[in-house]
């Protein structure tokens, strides 16, 4: 989607009937609009969600007010005043031009709710259509919930990265990128599944019909337990918000926060060496699995190796003599000391009796091989020894550590509760108590994962037996043919939402990383986890990384990081989706932000501004005078197509008029002394 | 891309399906993608997955 025009009517402080040009291009992507405190820049940011979708923000007063005040005052009692916002836009290589409108009927002095409604147009080649189902179309388009990613008040952008409303829109990135609906016909292919084996339990016989009642019972069961596994996991989401809550209040605390960072820093510890402890414990569980036999194997190979030399010694083993060699001499005739070999003579006796007691080669392999292959068995035997006597000794020095870490982290407990505020106290005793919450829901957690997989293995187990089963006709085995073609392409979209998944995190994350480390100074680093969560952390000395308490201007560079690379990348992935599940150009999106940089420092703004200019495919920035002079404005001209001014026409007798100079011109900025309070919409350059 | 547990990539993964599964995957998609932001649409997008696999699988 790119935006190239909106039209104005009637809507709020825009005075009759306005336009302003947004078309961009790759090199000239902004769009820059000044406005004072009160000018309309939240109106203007609102009437694109309102002309798509029919809401206004919650933080725009007096939403029922949607007429002009002053046209609302000037038709008489029983007159109608229309209302609309009409914006344009691109899409696919589609023109297309959303109105919403409101015909208001005036009845009293004050406006009522009204009922809007929306009509669009698409355009190819020259020829403009009516489209039906308006509102469907626009939420293909950009669907209402992505909105809050790409039309945004700067000041309230933090929210997208508090935990709680991460939950929400880590569905939306999905969308952005690509797996949403991976995640859908992974939904819907159990109940085609199920509407399939309806016809194999009609018609499958005795057999083939019980084993899909049985296989339908232990689905059910997975069914319900990852139900109730998801309501934990958004209990345990709410839980952790909370908990960093808490936290972050105890870090900035001037008495507790000492002794906060202390415990920090002893609890990644304790994660680490835990994380050490349990990689050690599964590496000698595999050795004792796989290699255990050899502990055992001891005395059986000094056995042998007795029972070989035994053997040797009495000659029954291969003598240092090989037959073959002896037979040799006795067929030439000639022993190696030149004595003549003749039959009958002591000579020829005494080698035919070496003969006998002369190995065969292909003993002596053996022997060779048997002997070889126990003194290896020791050897192998003494080395599991001396690794599993390692693992015991470093295990034991883990959970040493272990131990020593959670006493530290009592005593840090202690001495937190033991400062004299009263603050402190309240603080640490809803910690210990989300902490205790938290544990339990984990634990409950746990048990569910281990009952899912169960009933997992059943489904397998009995599937397996299915597909061999006798079934009773054709219907029934057309039926079986049909659920093994949807089970077969369920794994496959499982795996493939995984690859995805696996490739959009690693992504994101590399570019979040990138686009923070451009803007902030700190040495800070955002993290997104395998479940899409995202973190702010610092590397310590010891290797180790801590969370960091976030500001809200912290806060808020993360977010238009965040914000600037998800867009990026969901222009990637659109570009690189191929063949039929592909939607070209459907991941571009504007950027429309209010209130752009929110209370970031003069630098940070500059340095976001730059970023999100480089980023965004098109950005219509709204500013305040003092937020988009100076070196934003630097940062921006060379990628501005057009420039604009809300002029606030004001009836305030008492304070002056005011210019804006931009590009080297004064413009009106606030007209002061005015019959009338209105905006209007001036294009000042481009 | 690959997947972290198998090391396959996703079209290794479609290449390991039969063909009639391959097209199943294929449609499946398609239709899922074009229903995504149609509020209500799940009990058809259901009905129309039956449709498709007893047209594939005949």
């Amino acid at each position: 989607m790119k935006l190239t025009e909106i039209k104005l009517l009637n809507f709020r402080q825009f005075k009759g009937e306005q336009s302003f040009p947004l078309d961009t291009s790759d090199n000239k992507n902004v769009t820059l609009l000044f406005g004072a405190n009160g000018a309309g820049k939240t109106t203007f940011l609102n009437a694109f969600t309102w002309a798509f979708y029919g809401k206004l923000s919650d933080d725009l007063e007096q939403k029922q007010r949607i007429v002009t005040d002053f046209v609302w005052r000037d038709v008489p009692f029983g007159g109608d005043i229309s209302v609309s916002v009409e914006v344009a836009f691109e899409h696919e290589g589609t023109r297309f031009r959303a109105k919403r409108s409101v015909e208001v009927r005036k009845s009293s002095d004050e406006q009522g709710s009204t009922t809007s409604s929306l009509e669009l147009w698409a355009s190819t080649g020259g020829q403009s259509k009516l489209v039906d189902g308006p509102q469907q179309k626009i939420e293909t388009i950009l669907p209402r919930r992505l909105s809050q990613f790409f039309f945004f008040n700067g000041e309230r952008i933090e929210d997208l990265v508090n935990q709680k409303a991460y939950a929400e829109v880590k569905q939306d990135i999905k969308t952005l990128l690509n797996l949403e609906h991976v995640e859908k016909a992974l939904l819907h292919l159990p109940k085609v599944e199920r509407k399939l084996s309806a016809d194999l339990k009609k018609h499958g016989g005795d057999q083939a019909s019980k084993l899909q009642e049985d296989i339908e019972t232990s689905q059910d069961a997975a069914v319900a337990l990852r139900e109730t596994r998801s309501v934990l996991q958004d209990d345990l989401a709410a839980l952790s918000e909370e908990l960093q809550g808490v936290l972050d209040l105890l870090r900035k605390h001037a008495e507790a926060g000492p002794l906060q960072k202390q415990r920090d820093e002893t609890e990644e510890r304790l994660n680490a060496a835990n994380q050490t402890k349990k990689d050690l414990e599964i590496e000698r569980n595999h050795l004792v699995a796989t290699r255990g036999y050899m502990a055992f194997a001891g005395a059986m190979s000094l056995k042998a190796q007795s029972i070989a030399a035994e053997l040797h010694e009495r000659g029954a083993l291969p003598a240092p003599l090989k037959r073959e060699f002896v037979e040799k001499l006795i067929d030439d005739g000639q022993c190696i000391c030149g004595t003549d070999l003749v039959v009958g003579t002591d000579a020829m006796r005494s080698v035919e009796e070496w003969r006998s007691r002369a190995g065969l080669q292909s003993v002596e392999a053996a022997w060779q091989k048997l002997n070889g292959q126990v003194g290896q068995i020791a050897d192998e035997r003494e080395q599991l020894k001396q690794r599993l006597q390692k693992l015991a000794s470093d295990i034991e020095k883990g959970r040493s550590q272990v131990d020593s870490l959670n006493g530290r982290l009592t005593e840090l407990e202690v001495q937190v509760k033991n400062l004299p505020s009263e603050e402190i106290g309240r603080l640490e005793g809803k910690r210990e108590d989300l902490q205790v919450r938290i544990n339990d829901t984990n634990r409950k957690m746990g048990g569910l994962d281990d009952a899912i997989k169960l009933s997992e293995t059943e489904v397998e187990r009995l599937q397996t037996q299915l597909k061999s089963a006798e079934v009773a006709n054709v219907l029934a085995s057309m039926a079986r043919r049909r659920m093994e073609a949807v089970q077969a392409v369920q794994k496959a979209l499982q795996e493939i939402l995984d690859i995805r998944s696996n490739d959009m995190r690693d992504r994101l994350d590399a570019k979040l990383k990138e686009v923070f480390s451009s803007i902030t100074v700190k040495p800070y680093y955002p993290a997104l986890t395998a479940d899409f969560e995202l973190g702010l952390y610092q590397d310590q000395a010891d290797g180790s990384r801590l969370p960091v308490p976030k500001s809200t201007g912290e806060n808020q560079i993360l977010s238009l990081s965040f914000v600037a690379a998800v867009s990026q990348l969901a222009r990637e992935v659109a570009s690189q989706r191929v063949g039929a599940d592909s939607s070209p150009d459907s991941g571009t999106y504007p950027i429309v932000m209010d209130a752009a940089f929110g209370s970031l420092d003069i630098n940070y703004q500059r340095d976001v501004s730059r970023a999100l200019a480089v980023m965004a495919p098109q950005m219509i920035v709204l500013v305040s005078k003092s937020q988009g002079q100076g070196q934003v404005l630097n940062e921006l001209l060379p990628h501005v197509n057009h420039m604009g001014v809300f002029v606030a026409y004001s009836s305030n007798n008492v304070k002056d008029s005011e210019t804006i100079e931009l590009a080297g011109r004064e413009h009106p900025f606030i007209e002061t002394r005015s019959e009338i309070d209105w905006t209007e919409l001036v294009e000042v350059g481009k | 891309m690959t997947n972290d547990k198998t090391s396959l990539t996703e079209e290794e993964v479609i290449q390991g399906l039969s063909l009639d599964a391959q097209a199943l995957l294929q449609r499946v998609l398609e239709i899922e993608r074009s229903r995504l932001h149609l509020s209500g649409s799940d009990a058809t997008v259901v009905d129309d997955l039956h449709q498709v696999v007893k047209g594939i699988i005949a």
